[in-house]
């Protein structure tokens, strides 16, 4: 095998969209025909592939993203434990030809109980066959939604004047407004969010607004903040799933729209910016499809929960730590975030988005956002 | 003296009274009757020591019965019976009803019981907790019906009473029952009559043993083995390690006219001529009547005695167990728990300490269901009995701590401490004269000469145990090949072929490279009556070879077998065998056959293989040959017949495998 992944640098949406879609299952037959060449000179079967170990993977400080280094390594069948996942990998991409042939999806679930007639390469836990999903990501440069395989529906969703084009599941295409052809739930996020599935038409927003809390989206929705300032709302639900963060670069990159972050102000949060900024060390190898670099934070900052008085808790020891340990994260070591995190430390204290609620319903709407915004220079 | 003495008569008076009963209140602990579960676990051990004994004298194969009832309140009711020769009438009371009276004391040769306490003692103490007499049933052949005597102890006299008699009938035609009452606690466990009749039942394989315990629970030990073990010969005392008044006192009580007829027919290992050298150089003549000896003349004996090359005492009055019945013993004790290993037992040759000769036997079980998260199991045996107290205090138990285990394969923390694993270990010490800790025969005492013959045996053992862990690990190694090579393969050529629609490649070369070893394996199978033993050798290697191979094997074994093809050489003597066999290509298979008469009773590991024509680290299941054999052939003829053949193949430059890396695809998750 050829070490691909680790040296391919930046593919771009709009190259992922152009030629190499066009047979997207194409480099697991290519990895079948390397391994049956192989067996065919009488060598010993294996791959190379960019090892995901922490030594290996880097943050660029120039693009911004976590990134897989250049180290390789072995999997071969001189050992038990390599044979049963090459075998495993043969029989995930039997799987995945078979759904393409039969026009079928599956969840990550499935799979795994898909290979309880694998014999003695079924999988023992979904950790493992989500594990080898992601090898084959690396070694074929494809999403595994490429590979027709998709966590369950997490829901995240979308709010605002955003008109796109769906093909849904019976191969039907409906073109729909975001705010205007949607109930009070917006429009919830499909697992594959890629070009085939969701075209963008037309946008009159200026910029997205990616919230972490359900609650804090609806209040905003229900104020009328979308239409008012011309905003779309992206609820991310906590960590974003790949698709959210999928479909938020693509917006970016796409309509050139900036986006914030708005969160809870605490550590935990901190990360759930970083993940969407700059990418997270478990997806590492798609950081190129996933971060958004040009996302922004925008609170809750520690400096914000003095500034607005804002009620809050005391941190915990966990939150301590995990604050200490952003202070040695590369993601986070521009001096703005490197004050943030020392503010936090130093005062003790974390709030709630919705902590904001302190001064009235619409004092979020009225006041915070539009001060913050400004501020940042969007509005 | 007259006043002097009636002062000694009046001490001696005194003395006197001190009852047995008393005698034994302030002994309760070295008798093993302090508390109620040790006195019945001393009661059955004793009874059942002395039935053993009995049988074993009698050349009888020992079939013993412990039953165990218990009655109201804490009283229980033991009842051990034998098929030994039985007791004359008139000895029943003196056996069982007085202590320190027994027929073993004296005699110079290894046996169970010794000092004649044992069995008395418990009578004492039924009759002590309980009040109720003894019952002993004893039948000679010679007579139609069985003696039942029930007696007790008379503890102002240490004399016998028996309170009733009669005469019955009884179905054994010979044997000794004695039923007891006493104040004592069954339960399970360690230190249990339960352990002590499994760990009897390990070291004497030729006996049947049954318990039956309160609940009803019948446990039978069938005998694995139908000889009767020999009976140790009684020999006179050797001089070594004799004191002044053992020598004084044997050469008093000799009825030899002469002084030298008695050192060389009373004392063992004094030959005619070592006589001459003692006398010369005690400055005797020999001629002088044995009991005449005194004071300087005695000292001078003594020392020239111990100065003077004799003889070393005969181990002919030892009876060790030997490595086979070890092993039947253990096999037929721990069959449940299926132990991975018995490690061949280990019999040293008896040795001598303090005019006692002694002989250390070790044998060891590893793995099946024994604890692997636990101390080993240490099991003491002294003269075939169980040592079950005084763990600790042991000179066995701290040979075992002091051996470093580690070597060998086991944990052992520090090197201190009992070492852990799923092992256990037994130890037999076998003497005339086994010096114990205390009276209460449970540990047996530090001593430089004991201990270096255990460390010795225990070292062989845990060799043994090396070994075998050695190659368990290699073999695992090539079972993980083996099931790359026979299952994964053959599966990933399949769906890698039927992927890309091409014909599955053959997997011959492949496979070679994967194993690249010469497999030995030999299996044993009945082959139409006979025995045969098949002996594969598989070239995994990725290239043609042409191997020697030696067999080595027990010369009787050896003697009763064929051999197929016919070897290339023989050595009956050695018990070995050689072959040169024929060129063997990548994958190709050739087999050695060595048939048995039906019947013989053969296992894999009596055959040794060794091979020659390939680097040990190539080869599965023989040993390379040893250097100091002389049956090599000609250097020349493996070199014109490895003419030709390809270079091994170089090996694949280092690299990562990446799913044993370190944090490999364990990734923290922050999303």
């Amino acid at each position: 095998m050829p070490p691909k992944g680790a040296r391919k640098s930046k593919t771009t949406s709009e190259e992922r969209d152009g030629a190499i879609r066009v047979d997207a299952l194409k480099p697991t037959i290519d990895l079948a025909s390397e391994i049956w060449s192989q067996l065919d000179r009488g060598e010993i079967p294996r791959m190379r592939l960019p090892l995901r170990t922490k030594q290996n993977i880097q943050f660029q400080m120039r693009e911004g993203v976590w990134r897989l280094g250049r180290a390789l390594g072995t999997r071969s069948a001189r050992k038990l434990d390599g044979a049963l996942m090459l075998l495993r990998t043969f029989y995930l991409i039997d799987f995945i030809n078979e759904m393409a042939r039969d026009g079928k999806t599956s969840t990550l679930r499935e799979l795994y109980y898909i290979s309880e007639g694998w014999e003695e390469s079924k999988f023992h836990s979904e950790d493992e066959s989500n594990l080898l999903i992601e090898d084959l990501e690396v070694m074929c440069e494809r999403l595994r939604e490429d590979f027709r395989l998709h966590p369950e529906e997490n829901g995240a969703s979308i709010i605002g004047d955003l008109t796109l084009r769906e093909t849904n599941r019976k191969g039907m295409v409906k073109k729909f407004n975001c705010r205007d052809d949607v109930g009070d739930g917006g429009y919830s996020l499909p697992f594959n969010v890629e070009k085939e599935k969701i075209e963008f038409v037309s946008t009159g927003a200026k910029f997205i607004i990616a919230i972490e809390c359900g609650g804090m989206v609806d209040r905003l929705a229900e104020n009328g903040f979308d239409e008012q300032n011309d905003a779309l709302l992206l609820h991310l639900k906590g960590q974003p799933a790949r698709s959210t963060r999928r479909f938020l670069k693509r917006l970016n990159e796409e309509l050139k729209l900036p986006v914030v972050v708005f969160t809870d102000g605490d550590p935990w949060s901190f990360r759930i910016f970083a993940s969407v900024a700059f990418g997270a060390i478990k997806t590492a190898h798609i950081s190129q499809y996933l971060a958004t670099p040009a996302a922004e934070f925008l609170g809750v900052t520690a400096s914000d929960i003095e500034n607005y008085k804002l009620p809050s808790d005391q941190l915990t020891e966990q939150d301590i730590r995990a604050l200490q340990a952003e202070l040695t994260d590369p993601r986070f070591k521009t001096t703005e975030w490197r004050s943030e995190i020392e503010l936090m430390l130093k005062n003790g204290k974390k709030a709630e988005q919705q902590s904001l609620a302190k001064y009235g319903l619409n004092y979020v709407t009225e006041t915070y956002l539009p001060e913050k915004l400004t501020e940042m220079g969007v509005l | 003296m007259p006043p002097a003495r009636s002062l000694a008569q009046e001490l001696a008076a005194k003395q006197r009274e001190i009852s047995v009963a008393e005698f034994f209140e302030r002994n309760r602990q070295i008798l093993g009757f302090d508390n109620p579960l040790r006195a019945l676990l001393t009661t059955v051990k004793e009874a059942v020591d002395n039935a053993l004994d009995a049988c074993e004298e009698a050349g009888v194969l020992p079939d013993i019965r412990i039953e165990i009832v218990k009655e109201a309140g804490d009283r229980i009711h033991v009842a051990v019976d034998d098929n030994g020769p039985g007791i004359l009438r008139r000895e029943i009371p003196n056996v069982f009803g007085r202590l320190l009276y027994g027929s073993r004391f004296h005699a110079n040769r290894q046996s169970r019981g010794q000092q004649g306490i044992g069995i008395s003692a418990a009578v004492l103490y039924a009759g002590l907790t309980t009040a109720r007499p003894a019952r002993v049933t004893s039948k000679v052949e010679e007579e139609e019906a069985a003696h039942v005597l029930d007696l007790l102890i008379d503890t102002q006299k240490n004399l016998p009473k028996v309170v009733r008699e009669e005469l019955a009938l009884w179905d054994r035609p010979h044997g000794t029952k004695v039923e007891l009452f006493l104040k004592a606690k069954y339960q399970r466990g360690r230190q249990s009559p339960f352990d002590y009749l499994k760990g009897t039942a390990i070291v004497n394989p030729h006996a049947r043993l049954t318990l039956v315990e309160p609940d009803g629970t019948r446990v039978t030990y069938e005998r694995v083995s139908t000889e009767v073990p020999p009976l140790p010969k009684e020999t006179p005392p050797h001089p070594y390690g004799l004191e002044l008044g053992e020598l004084g006192y044997r050469l008093k009580s000799s009825n030899r006219p002469t002084l030298a007829e008695c050192l060389t027919r009373d004392f063992a290992g004094v030959s005619p001529r070592a006589c001459r050298e003692v006398l010369d150089q005690a400055g005797l003549k020999g001629k002088e009547k044995p009991a005449d000896l005194h004071g300087d003349a005695l000292e001078k004996l003594l020392a020239a005695l111990h100065q003077v090359p004799l003889v070393p005492p005969s181990a002919e009055s030892l009876s060790p167990i030997g490595p086979m019945l070890i092993k039947r013993g253990l096999r037929n004790v721990l069959g449940e728990v299926r132990p991975d290993f018995y490690a061949p037992p280990v019999s040293r040759p008896p040795k001598v300490r303090g005019g006692a000769p002694f002989a250390v036997e070790v044998g060891l079980v590893y793995g099946g269901g024994l604890p692997a998260d636990q101390p080993i199991q240490l099991l003491r045996f002294a003269n075939r009995v169980p040592l079950l107290f005084q763990q600790g205090a042991c000179a066995i138990t701290t040979a075992v701590q002091n051996l470093d285990w580690r070597r060998y394969g086991l944990d052992h923390k520090g090197g201190t401490g009992l070492p852990t694993g799923p092992c256990l270990v037994l130890v037999h010490v076998a003497s005339t004269k086994v010096p114990f800790t205390s009276e209460a025969k449970e540990a047996i005492a530090e001593d430089p000469e004991i201990d270096k013959e255990l460390t010795l045996a225990l070292q062989a053992a845990a060799r043994h145990l090396k070994t075998h862990l050695s190659r368990r690990s290699r073999r695992e190694f090539a079972e993980e090949k083996f099931a790359i090579i026979q299952k994964i393969l053959p599966k990933l050529a399949a769906k890698t072929s039927a992927i890309v629609h091409k014909p599955i490649p053959d997997l011959t070369p492949v496979i070679t490279k994967i194993m690249d070893i010469v497999n030995v394996e030999t299996t044993v199978s009945p082959d139409s009556g006979r025995v045969a033993v098949r002996t594969e050798v598989t070239n995994y290697t990725p290239r043609a070879r042409v191997l020697e191979v030696f067999l080595e094997m027990p010369r009787e074994q050896f003697a009763s077998g064929s051999f197929s093809p016919t070897p290339d050489g023989t050595d009956a003597e050695l018990g070995r065998a050689w072959w040169t066999l024929e060129k063997l290509v990548p994958s190709a298979r050739t087999t050695v056959t060595v048939t048995f008469p039906k019947g013989t009773e053969v296992e894999t590991s009596d055959l040794s293989w060794y091979i020659a024509g390939i680097d040990e680290g190539h080869v599965l299941g023989a040993e390379p040959q040893p250097g100091d054999w002389d049956v090599r052939l000609p250097r020349a003829v493996i070199e014109a017949a490895e003419a030709g053949l390809e270079p091994d193949p170089t090996t694949e430059e280092q690299e990562v495998d990446y799913d044993a890396a370190e944090g490999s695809a364990k990734v923290e998750d922050d999303e």
